[in-house]
């Protein structure tokens, strides 16, 4: 890891099956290409010592060449080129080609931040510069969550200009490009935390569209893709609270069909009730006039019996036969859930960077794409 | 093994009287108007040696603003906006109006005709006009950097450069458009100058290696040039009108654009280069007093980079989402383009040996032309290998590759150039200390700015950044010290140079005791350069008999200089018969 | 020849030896110049070819609204003048100054003929907004809209600007109903790529063609003026050798850009 800001180490940080596939041939076109140079350092060396002039001398040989030295020196470093093309075709179609069951990640760059989403739907800005991204966006700042020693497809696309991600750690590159898929794949090898830059000019802060990718054990990975775990970056609770499985009771019983994230603002879609982030301790305001404070009891009765209070300025639409469809501890996760949503976090439906045909895309919106049981 | 002797000419008749006549082409006439409406081509080629070492003035002033930046690791005295202004006033400043038409229109203009004993270039009024399209095409880049700067990068991607960039970038790009046509112009003239005005007896065999190196230069000029022309009349379009080719928005294809980029400006990098290595082969030649160590493979090589040249442009965009096929097929031509280089670098090498070598100050450029060419070349296989390129794309492994090829070879030939010609081209000579400091100095200079470099593209430090992470921060620093080194290093011979002009002690014909017909006019040359009809007897290159292209006897070679004063009770020619023997090597 | 042409004709110029030279170097000139001419619209061929493999539809589409007809005269009027100024040559090989400048008045005239077709094949397209960019996408966006209350069952009822078929219409009427991407849409982004490709083709075209008729008009000035001899004819040859290109390049153009869409029957021209 060079978050440590120690010394650069003689060999560059690896940390993935292509960092290792790209070192050997790395050091063995270094070795010819050295061996090369030094040799022609060591023969002009050699002339301009013996051969510098001496006292009185001029006449030189006419020397007007050889076809065979010549020719030696026109074939062998074409062997040795040769050789570097070999290996290099070796080593690029590893990286060009991922693994077919790879699971697939879709990123997209825009100036200036990347975002990824995962088979799930969980979505996360791996980076870029905060200055110029929307509240939500900072919150969601984290990291592409990769699993150790699992291969993992991105897919990548951009939505302005070219932009390229790489990963100095696994020694991979790929130009985004706006209208088009690329696809590249990383298998680390590594725990830890590593670079990724923006090495395709892109503009005024191309060089703060940088970020992070975490590797983590496989494990904690497949847990998240279930949808069990909660990943650093990402707004989801976390892995195995009461909330947690609230959130997937939510998403069972499609309450987010109707309560999106904070009511719908910006978003093409209207929502049919009242946002639920933010709502407890909140004073609300009733139908008929009243306001009650929005307690564990209150969203209990709003589940179980949604006609005992009407919130001012919505129709009571919401279904009455929740209370039957839950238990009592269930209900008590998915109060739980929405004591813990607050502004922000709960995610929204799919309608600002909808990912083209084509995209990974686990659950199509609505209902709102985080995953868990179907 | 034996070697091949070619035909040797007659006998040495006694060097010419050095004459230095009162009239030539500098004080022929005079007056501003005198050079602004020039058609000689030696005039037209001072009045590019002047525009374009001012630009080189402004390229390095850019340079050090980048290379300051970039001493912490979140800009030292720039804004972001203001580093990628600034590094893309350095690269097109240093590309488009420095370094392409360095050799080739200084020296290309002075020496071609001269050199193949002509009067002057096939088309003096296209070359002169060649002078105002280049500074018209400038006065519009100056304007795109005064006016807000321009800020894509030397490349111009799209849709970046037309539909996103806020900058000036519409009369930036004009002006390389039209700074094209200048380029085009030169090689038109040179090479029909080299078809068609040659003197009695100056075969193709017996072209210096230089005359070889502009032709496949200008050949690179003619069939590039053009396809950047249009590409960039295409991406104005789209900036200007809002609609274009290259725009995915509306299903265009930004890579088309890198393809058609690409296949100027990879030859163009070629431009950039064997003029250089022209101008190696007439120096190496005449500070070892040895014939080329095979002409043939050394002029032909020249002719081979230039056409292979075309065909291996895609190697830039390797990552770019070219297809897997082709990317193959480009891969393994540039591996082919490297061998020609390889077989001059050899060539050369060889000619040195059992030469009588001396180190005067053409010379150490020229050898430090070789060991940092060789060092840039060899960096450049590794991004020709496609499975290293994915990492060191768009890295400063890049940047240092080309930087060693273009500065440490191009800039190096060039100011090798200027020391060779400049007592021909002025009259004068410099200062001999002096002169061999400043080499010195810009290839210490030179290693100290650009070997971090590659320490820290291996290490993935993407270009165009004007932050990075800490770590990357010591060798930065190394890299901006070495850059005021090299600095220093080019200031010198500025200085000198300039002193030389006024208080230089006046030159020989051929106060180098070379062979090339520019050896046998008078120092500075008359206006019509030949007060005869040159005959031309035998290659470029006789040093080993001692005579020039004419047949005549050498004068005596300066001797090694300071530190062997010895040297100079050598005998002055090598009259008698000549060496019929064939020699041997190895 | 050399020797005896070198006193008493100012057409030799200092730095050359004989005629022969300077006539053999400025025809080489031009060789050079007309292979940088023929990379330099190699560019563009490049691409619309990449361009029409992708688009088929829609270049066919956009093909089928230029006017085949302008195209066809001027056509004709370029190969004509090819001929015409093939025998400016030979009259100024044999010193007939009259013909000289009549055939290459002849040559000028049907350029500037072209030039005039051109003009107004321009000036209609303008017109009709056959212009991408803001133009067209508002032409199109009000052909939509004026469609859209029409009943697809009906379509064939819909009546047509002027009972021609307008090409915003066509479009309009192509893509009633059928969504982006599928089957026999014609998208009017890659229209508009087309019509770049017609505009910056044509119209770099036209400029190569300005410069032929001034190159012309100059050498009926030298013609004029006796400094044409018969030796010296090389000068037409040159022009010409530039004037053949321009011909060369727009009998590559004329299909490209008005004939891609000859098997698509819509055009109201
Ligand atoms: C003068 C200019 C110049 C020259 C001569 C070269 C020469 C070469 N270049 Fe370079 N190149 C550039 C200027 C130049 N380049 C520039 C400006 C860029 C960046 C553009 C940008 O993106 O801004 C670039 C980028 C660039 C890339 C793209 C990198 C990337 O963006 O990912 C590649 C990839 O193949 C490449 C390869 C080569 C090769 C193989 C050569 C070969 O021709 C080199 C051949 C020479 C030798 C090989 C040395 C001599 C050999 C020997 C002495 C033998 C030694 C013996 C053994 C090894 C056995 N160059
Ligand atoms: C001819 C070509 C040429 C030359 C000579 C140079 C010369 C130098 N270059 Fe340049 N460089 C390019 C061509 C060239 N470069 C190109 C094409 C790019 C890519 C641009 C892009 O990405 O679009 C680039 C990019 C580039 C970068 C990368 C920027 C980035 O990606 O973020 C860097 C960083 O160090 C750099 C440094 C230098 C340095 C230190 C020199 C030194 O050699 C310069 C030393 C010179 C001086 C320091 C000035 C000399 C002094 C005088 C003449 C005296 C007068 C001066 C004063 C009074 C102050 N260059
Ligand atoms: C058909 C749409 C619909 C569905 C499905 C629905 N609700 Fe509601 N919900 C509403 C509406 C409309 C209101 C506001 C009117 C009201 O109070 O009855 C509301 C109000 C609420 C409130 C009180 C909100 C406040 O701002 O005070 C809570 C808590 C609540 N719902 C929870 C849930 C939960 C948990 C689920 C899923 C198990 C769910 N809802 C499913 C429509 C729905
Ligand atoms: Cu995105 Cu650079
Ligand atoms: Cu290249």
């Amino acid at each position: 890891m060079n978050g440590d800001r120690g010394p650069l180490p003689a060999i560059a940080e690896r940390a993935s099956v292509m960092a290792d596939a790209f070192e050997p041939l790395f050091w063995y076109i270094t070795f010819w290409t050295a061996a090369g140079f030094l040799l022609v350092c060591a023969l002009l060396a050699w002339c301009c010592v013996a051969y510098r002039r001496k006292p009185g001398q001029i006449s030189t040989p006419r020397i007007l060449g050889s076809h065979r030295l010549e020719l030696f020196w026109t074939v062998t470093p074409l062997l040795i080129f040769l050789t570097f093309y070999v290996w290099g075709v070796y080593v690029y179609d590893k990286a060009v080609h991922p693994p077919a069951d790879a699971p697939e990640v879709f990123v997209i760059g825009k100036q200036w931040m990347w975002k990824a989403q995962y088979p799930n739907g969980q979505r996360v800005i791996i980076g870029g510069n905060p200055k110029n991204m929307t509240e939500e966006d900072r919150q969601n700042i984290g990291a592409l969550v990769l699993p150790l020693n699992r291969p993992v497809k991105v897919t990548f696309i951009s939505e302005d200009v070219i932009h390229d991600f790489g990963v100095p750690a696994f020694r991979q590159k790929i130009d985004v490009i706006p209208g088009r898929y690329v696809s590249t794949w990383y298998q680390p090898t590594k725990l830890g935390e590593f670079h990724v830059f923006c090495d395709q000019y892109c503009g005024a802060w191309h060089s703060l569209m940088v970020g992070k990718i975490t590797v983590v054990p496989a494990d904690e990975f497949d847990k998240f893709l279930e949808g069990k775990g909660g990943l650093q970056g990402s707004p989801n609770p976390v892995d195995g609270s009461l909330a947690h499985r609230g959130w997937q009771h939510f998403q069972r019983l499609q309450c987010q069909s109707c309560h999106m994230p904070n009511a719908g603002a910006g978003t093409k879609v209207h929502p049919r009730a009242p946002s639920l982030e933010g709502v407890f301790g909140r004073q609300v305001p009733l139908r008929g006039g009243g306001t009650v404070t929005a307690d564990e009891q209150y969203i209990r009765d709003s589940i179980v019996n949604p006609r005992k209070h009407v919130v001012e300025g919505w129709e009571p639409i919401m279904p009455g036969n929740y209370g039957s469809q839950v238990t009592e501890d269930e209900l008590a996760e998915v109060v739980a859930y929405i004591k813990w949503l607050r502004p922000g976090t709960q995610l929204a439906p799919n309608d600002r960077a909808v990912p083209p045909d084509g995209a990974p895309r686990v659950t199509p919106p609505p209902p709102v794409s985080t995953g868990g049981k179907q | 093994m034996s070697i091949v002797v070619a035909d040797t000419p007659r006998t040495a008749p006694p060097p010419p009287e050095p004459v230095a006549p009162a009239r030539n082409y500098l004080n022929e006439t005079s007056g501003f108007w005198s050079w602004l409406l020039t058609v000689d081509h030696k005039r037209i080629g001072i009045l590019y040696l002047v525009s374009i070492t001012l630009f080189f003035v402004v390229g390095g002033i850019a340079a050090g603003l980048v290379r300051t930046n970039l001493l912490t690791p979140n800009g030292a005295i720039l804004t972001e906006d203001q580093y990628n202004k600034a590094f893309t006033a350095h690269g097109v400043v240093m590309l488009f109006l420095f370094l392409i038409p360095s050799i080739p229109a200084v020296f290309g203009n002075f020496l071609v005709p001269i050199m193949i004993g002509a009067k002057d270039l096939a088309f003096p009024k296209l070359n002169l006009a060649s002078w105002y399209v280049f500074m018209i095409g400038a006065a519009f880049m100056v304007w795109g950097l005064l006016s807000g700067g321009i800020d894509t990068g030397w490349t111009l991607y799209p849709p970046y450069s037309s539909r996103y960039s806020h900058a000036s970038v519409t009369p930036g790009v004009f002006g390389v458009f039209i700074t094209g046509f200048s380029s085009i112009m030169t090689g038109l003239n040179i090479m029909v100058t080299v078809h068609k005005m040659r003197a009695p007896g100056m075969t193709w065999g017996r072209l210096p290696l230089f005359i070889w190196a502009m032709y496949a230069t200008s050949f690179i000029q003619l069939l590039g040039t053009p396809v950047v022309a249009i590409t960039l009349v295409l991406l104005m379009v789209e900036r200007v009108a809002g609609v274009g080719i290259f725009d995915p928005a509306i299903g265009g294809d930004p890579v088309l654009y890198q393809h058609l980029f690409w296949f100027y400006s990879h030859p163009a990098v070629y431009i950039m280069i064997v003029p250089g290595m022209g101008v190696v082969s007439e120096v190496l030649t005449c500070f070892s007093r040895k014939n080329i160590f095979g002409y043939k493979a050394v002029a032909w090589s020249s002719v081979g980079i230039a056409v292979v040249g075309f065909l291996v442009w895609a190697h830039h965009m390797f990552v770019a989402g070219i297809s897997y096929y082709s990317a193959l097929l480009f891969s393994f031509l540039t591996m082919l383009v490297a061998v020609p280089s390889a077989i001059k670098v050899f060539n050369w090498v060889a000619t040195l040996y059992r030469g009588s070598i001396t180190f005067q100050a053409p010379m150490m450029y020229t050898l430090a032309f070789l060991v940092l060419f060789t060092v840039g070349g060899v960096t450049g296989l590794f991004l020709a290998t496609m499975g290293t390129d994915i990492h060191l794309h768009d890295t400063y492994f890049v940047v240092a590759h080309f930087h060693f090829v273009m500065v440490g070879g191009m800039v190096l030939a060039y100011l090798a150039g200027i020391h060779f010609w400049w007592p021909k081209m002025t009259g004068r000579m410099y200062s001999d200390f002096w002169s061999r400091t400043s080499a010195t100095v810009i290839f210490v200079g030179f290693f100290l700015t650009f070997v971090p470099q590659f320490i820290l593209g291996y290490h993935g430090m993407p270009r165009r950044y004007p932050n990075y992470p800490e770590e990357f921060q010591v060798y930065n620093v190394l890299s901006t010290a070495g850059a005021s080194i090299l600095g220093v290093g080019y200031l010198m011979p500025a200085v000198y140079l300039t002193l030389s002009l006024f208080f230089g002690p006046k030159a020989q014909a051929n106060p180098w005791s070379a062979t090339g017909l520019e050896w046998q006019v008078p120092s500075p040359p008359t206006v019509f350069n030949f007060e005869y009809l040159p005959v031309t007897v035998c290659g470029p290159y006789e040093y080993a008999i001692g005579v020039d292209q004419l047949g005549r006897g050498l004068p005596e070679p300066p001797g090694s200089g300071d530190d062997n004063p010895a040297a100079k009770v050598g005998p002055t020619l090598l009259p008698g018969p000549l060496p019929k023997e064939t020699e041997v090597v190895g | 020849m050399s020797a005896s042409t070198h006193g008493h004709h100012a057409v030799l110029k200092h730095h050359f030896d004989n005629l022969e030279q300077q006539h053999s170097a400025e025809r080489l000139g031009m060789w050079f110049f007309l292979v940088t001419e023929v990379l330099f619209f190699s560019g563009m061929f490049v691409a619309y070819t990449v361009y029409r493999h992708w688009f088929p539809a829609e270049f066919q589409f956009a093909s089928s609204h230029l006017i085949l007809w302008i195209a066809g005269v001027n056509t004709a009027l370029l190969i004509t003048s090819s001929l015409t100024i093939t025998l400016a040559i030979r009259s100024a090989q044999l010193g007939q100054r009259a013909a000289l400048i009549r055939w290459l008045l002849l040559t000028f005239a049907l350029g500037a003929g072209f030039m005039g077709f051109k003009a107004l094949e321009y000036a209609t397209d303008v017109h009709e907004k056959l212009v991408p960019g803001r133009m067209f996408q508002e032409e199109y966006a009000s052909a939509v809209a004026e469609l859209a209350p029409v009943d697809p069952a009906a379509a064939g009822t819909f009546q047509f600007k002027g009972g021609q078929q307008h090409w915003a219409q066509d479009l309009a009427r192509r893509n009633n109903h059928l969504v982006p991407g599928s089957d026999g849409y014609v998208s009017p982004e890659r229209v508009q790529i087309f019509l770049c490709f017609y505009w910056i083709m044509t119209g770099i075209h036209g400029i190569h063609i300005i410069a032929g008729l001034g190159c012309i008009l100059w050498l009926v000035q030298q013609a004029y003026a006796g400094k044409i001899p018969k030796e010296n004819y090389s000068t037409v040859e040159v022009v010409s050798l530039y004037w053949h290109l321009v011909d060369m390049i727009w009998l590559f153009l004329m299909p490209l850009l008005y004939l891609a869409g000859a098997g698509l029957h819509a055009s109201g021209h």
